[in-house]
């Protein structure tokens, strides 16, 4: 199955050369001087942890983010696109984790969409639709052009997008965790698909977690690992899964983890089989006083969790708090205790055109109503008492929340979970965007709302974070909890990260 | 956990004014100017009475108007409120129209007269409930919802007055509260009414949880439910609440004319959304006062009144309307921008 790479050495010229790239966000050098060679022709992987730089490196390539320093050339040429539409034009194409088609539209109109030909304002068939539909039927005969695209399954609009970017010319093809939403059925199809393409001879840059897919079709590997370029090798001359893990973590030291004291016997949370569109049988217990940490990659079941837990979606499968089933609607779910801290702080947690002050008392209504009157006086003092406690960085409580900077409006997400006086905290991905320093606070802050016996679930994907705070870990995989560990200086980081990506051990 | 003796805030941080407020005021100086301005201009518009009127006149649209701010503020339309004026009035003639046999214009259900305004009153909120019902269950955009109730409630009204309109065979006591004067002035009970609506309506919205609850819907809808925000059950509430106004609306005018007209309120939907648009309430949503929307309708009454008592014909009125409108919410817009900047 593996074709011979073709490397340089061969004489071939790269399609990509990436060269001393490297780009700082305040504070923290995100890619630091990396350089590799894309052969043409390929499947190229590019792996590592979350954090190690992969997604800055991909929005230098598509011309999301600029270099702070570095080249980069394309067959030869210099390549430094200022935007993703002139990355396109340079032959670059990237398939996204949300798709970019016109469900309303046709598969050939999609196809040819932005490229459409006119006479006098008329829209003219032509060689391009010819060719546009040559280029579907190559790549996934099943595909009738005549369908609209809202018919079609996730899988089939993954093919259509990137059949437009075949068509258009493209020579590089960047998928960014192409399969995390689909079947097992469609994960072979799409792999169908690049195999066709690599045929054709487009160059493909394949990101994703799931290690075995990367066995399975790859030809390169790119390792990052802290922003740094660790390796560049055929992927047949890795040793396996463990070759491959060890080049991600290397000697990756993780903030010390101590035990803590206050964790009881005293379930407060407890599922059993909690199953969905995602969910497959999931069951765990959480304890007063505890830290558990839900770790798994993108894609693997946290959110679902936290959000079956909190009311918000569907699931079946039976939820006990405090000995109590638990009403599947979140405002019950907050009435009981239960409090959220959403994904999306934006989207989902904040309410960024209001102030500090007006964002903090929204998850406790019973306690802001006197008679059915707003207790506006005690609203500023929430907010004065939170914003000093939390050490919220404001001018004032009546600073519009959209101003603030990322981990001080997960601040205010946090006060408002606060405010309510709940004992479950479900935290999901709870330092995403944060900078370092915030993200400290905010670990303590978590540890002190555990020794107040509160019980706390982390859900993240980001394993450095687990391990400082939490007590127990459940590993996540495909929607199902693989293994259960306890926290301590023993942990197999590299037996972690086998069974969250899909390795031995897990249940599939 | 709270305790008496928080710090405020360091003194540097004077408090600022919020964006609402400073929108409000200048609306509130919009429609001063505005008066002030076309009191110069058109001969005797200076005049207490002529200020009265301009709010007595437009008593139904404000009152619409409540409802219709405090939806927009949650980030949805009510576009029905025009048809169910009509719905109720008809209604009401209807159900207190004496039975019996003859033209079938003539004859009703003869239920007592506070029966009838009751039943008038529900087959009103009964159109509330539907657009609750389309919205919140089934998800639709309410600005499809009630654009098609709009003309629900109307084709009811035009079914059951055959196009035409009722006004024979009422109770004596029909006309009476359409036309009740207050304090012993010319005041009619339908202005006071508005004003009291209006008063509950800003204490509503400052003062109580119920108003809060609207301001986080409309900002953020996502975050207002995973805060653990009944936003159905809210809108349901506000979608209610709309349409009995609404319908209050119709049983004052249909009691004020003594008779069901199935085109009564024509565009008065389309009114109230302008003069709370005039008034800075957000069309997106989360913003907005309906003091705001009351200083909204003076502008337009102002503009309307004054141009049309001058210079132009009273065809020239929706154009006038118009550009209110459009310099309305260039103004704010800019305004806003310019102050966050």
């Amino acid at each position: 199955m593996q074709e011979t790479p073709i490397l340089d050495s061969d004489g071939a010229a790269p399609v990509l050369r990436v060269d001393s790239l490297t780009r700082d966000y305040p504070g923290v050098r995100a890619v630091d001087t990396v350089s590799f060679d894309i052969a043409p022709g390929t499947v190229h992987c590019l792996v590592g942890e979350n954090g190690a730089g992969k997604s800055t490196l991909v929005k230098m390539l598509t011309g999301a983010l600029e270099p702070t320093s570095g080249t980069m050339q394309v067959l030869g040429r210099d390549y430094a696109p200022a935007n993703p539409q002139e990355a396109r034009d340079g032959g670059l194409a990237t398939l996204f984790q949300e798709l970019h088609v016109v469900e309303e539209l046709t598969v050939q109109e999609n196809l040819t969409l932005g490229m459409e030909q006119s006479r006098f304002g008329f829209l003219v068939s032509s060689d391009l639709d010819r060719r546009v539909v040559e280029t579907l039927k190559a790549i996934e005969p099943s595909i009738d052009p005549k369908a609209r695209v809202s018919a079609l399954s996730v899988a089939q609009k993954q093919i259509v997008e990137i059949a437009r970017a075949a068509s258009s010319g493209a020579s590089i093809i960047i998928m960014d965790e192409p399969t995390a939403a689909l079947s097992e059925r469609e994960v072979e199809r799409l792999f169908g698909v690049i195999r066709r393409l690599k045929a054709s001879g487009v160059t493909v840059i394949y990101i994703s977690h799931k290690l075995d897919e990367i066995f399975q079709l790859g030809d390169m590997v790119t390792v990052l690992r802290d922003g740094k370029h660790i390796a560049t090798q055929p992927l047949s001359e890795v040793d396996g899964r463990s070759e491959l893990i060890e080049m991600m973590i290397g000697r990756t030291v993780f903030q010390t983890y101590e035990p803590r004291t206050a964790v009881t016997d005293e379930v407060m949370l407890s599922a059993e089989g909690l199953s969905n569109r995602l969910l497959k049988d999931v069951s765990f217990a959480i304890r007063k006083g505890e830290i558990v940490g839900f770790y798994g990659l993108i894609g693997a079941g946290k959110t679902e969790i936290a959000r079956a837990i909190f009311g918000a979606d569907r699931v079946s499968g039976e939820i006990r708090f405090k000995g109590a089933p638990v009403a599947a609607s979140p405002k019950k779910a907050l009435a009981a205790g239960i409090a959220l801290v959403p994904e999306e702080r934006r989207t989902q947690g904040l309410f960024t055109s209001l102030s500090i002050r007006e964002n903090i008392p929204v998850m406790n209504l019973r306690n802001m109503s006197e008679a059915g009157l707003y207790r506006s006086g005690l609203e500023r003092d929430a907010a004065d008492d939170y914003v000093r406690r939390l050490n919220i960085a404001t001018s004032s409580i009546d600073k519009h929340t959209e101003k603030l900077s990322g981990g001080n409006q997960q601040k205010v997400v946090f006060a408002k979970c606060l405010f309510s006086e709940a004992d479950l905290l479900l935290l999901d991905e709870p330092t995403r965007g944060v900078d370092v320093g915030a993200k400290t606070e905010i670990y303590d802050i978590i540890r002190d709302l555990a020794d107040a016996g509160k019980a706390v679930a982390v859900f993240s994907s980001e394993l450095e974070e687990v391990l400082g705070i939490c007590d127990r870990v459940f590993l996540l995989f495909d929607g199902a909890v693989q293994e259960e560990i306890t926290n301590g200086p023993d942990v197999d980081i590299a037996h972690i990260l086998n069974v969250v990506t899909g390795g031995q051990g897990a249940v599939q | 956990m709270m305790s008496e003796t928080v710090p405020r805030p360091a003194p540097h941080t004077r408090r600022r004014m919020s964006d609402e407020s400073f929108i409000t005021l200048l609306v509130a100086g919009v429609a001063v100017g505005l008066f002030l301005f076309a009191s110069l201009m058109v001969p005797n518009f200076f005049q207490v009475q002529n200020m009265i009127n301009l709010v007595t006149n437009n008593w139904a649209v404000i009152s619409l108007g409540i409802g219709v701010t405090f939806l927009l503020v949650s980030g949805n339309f009510d576009l029905s409120v025009g048809g169910i004026v009509a719905l109720s009035g008809v209604l009401s003639v209807w159900f207190a129209q004496a039975a019996g046999d003859g033209n079938p214009l003539s004859v009703g259900l003869g239920l007592p007269y506070p029966l009838a305004l009751a039943c008038a009153l529900a087959g009103a909120m009964a159109i509330g409930a539907l657009n609750a019902l389309f919205v919140v269950r089934f998800g639709i955009p309410s600005i499809i919802v009630t654009l098609g109730t709009m003309m629900v409630a109307r084709g009811i009204a035009q079914v059951i007055t055959h196009g035409s309109q009722r006004n024979t065979n009422l109770p004596p006591e029909f006309g009476y509260l359409g036309n009740l004067s207050m304090f012993g002035t010319s005041v009619k009970f339908a202005v006071v009414l508005m004003a009291v609506l209006l008063l509950v309506a800003v204490f509503i919205e400052k003062r109580m949880v119920f108003g809060r609850i609207t301001y986080w819907i409309g900002t953020n809808p996502v975050a207002a439910t995973l805060s653990g925000i009944d936003r159905g059950w809210h809108i349901t509430k506000l979608y209610l609440f709309s349409s009995a106004i609404a319908g209050i609306v119709g049983i004052l005018l249909a009691s004020e004319f003594k008779s069901g007209y199935s085109n009564r309120g024509t565009l008065m939907e389309f009114d109230a959304l302008v003069i709370a648009l005039l008034g800075g309430v957000a069309i997106a949503g989360g913003f907005g006062s309906v003091i705001g929307m009351f200083f909204g309708a003076i502008i337009l009454a102002v503009v309307t009144s004054a141009a049309t008592g001058l210079v132009l014909s009273p065809d020239w009125q929706y154009i006038l309307k118009a550009i209110a409108v459009f310099l309305a919410i260039v103004a704010q817009t800019w305004a806003l921008a310019r102050r966050n900047r």
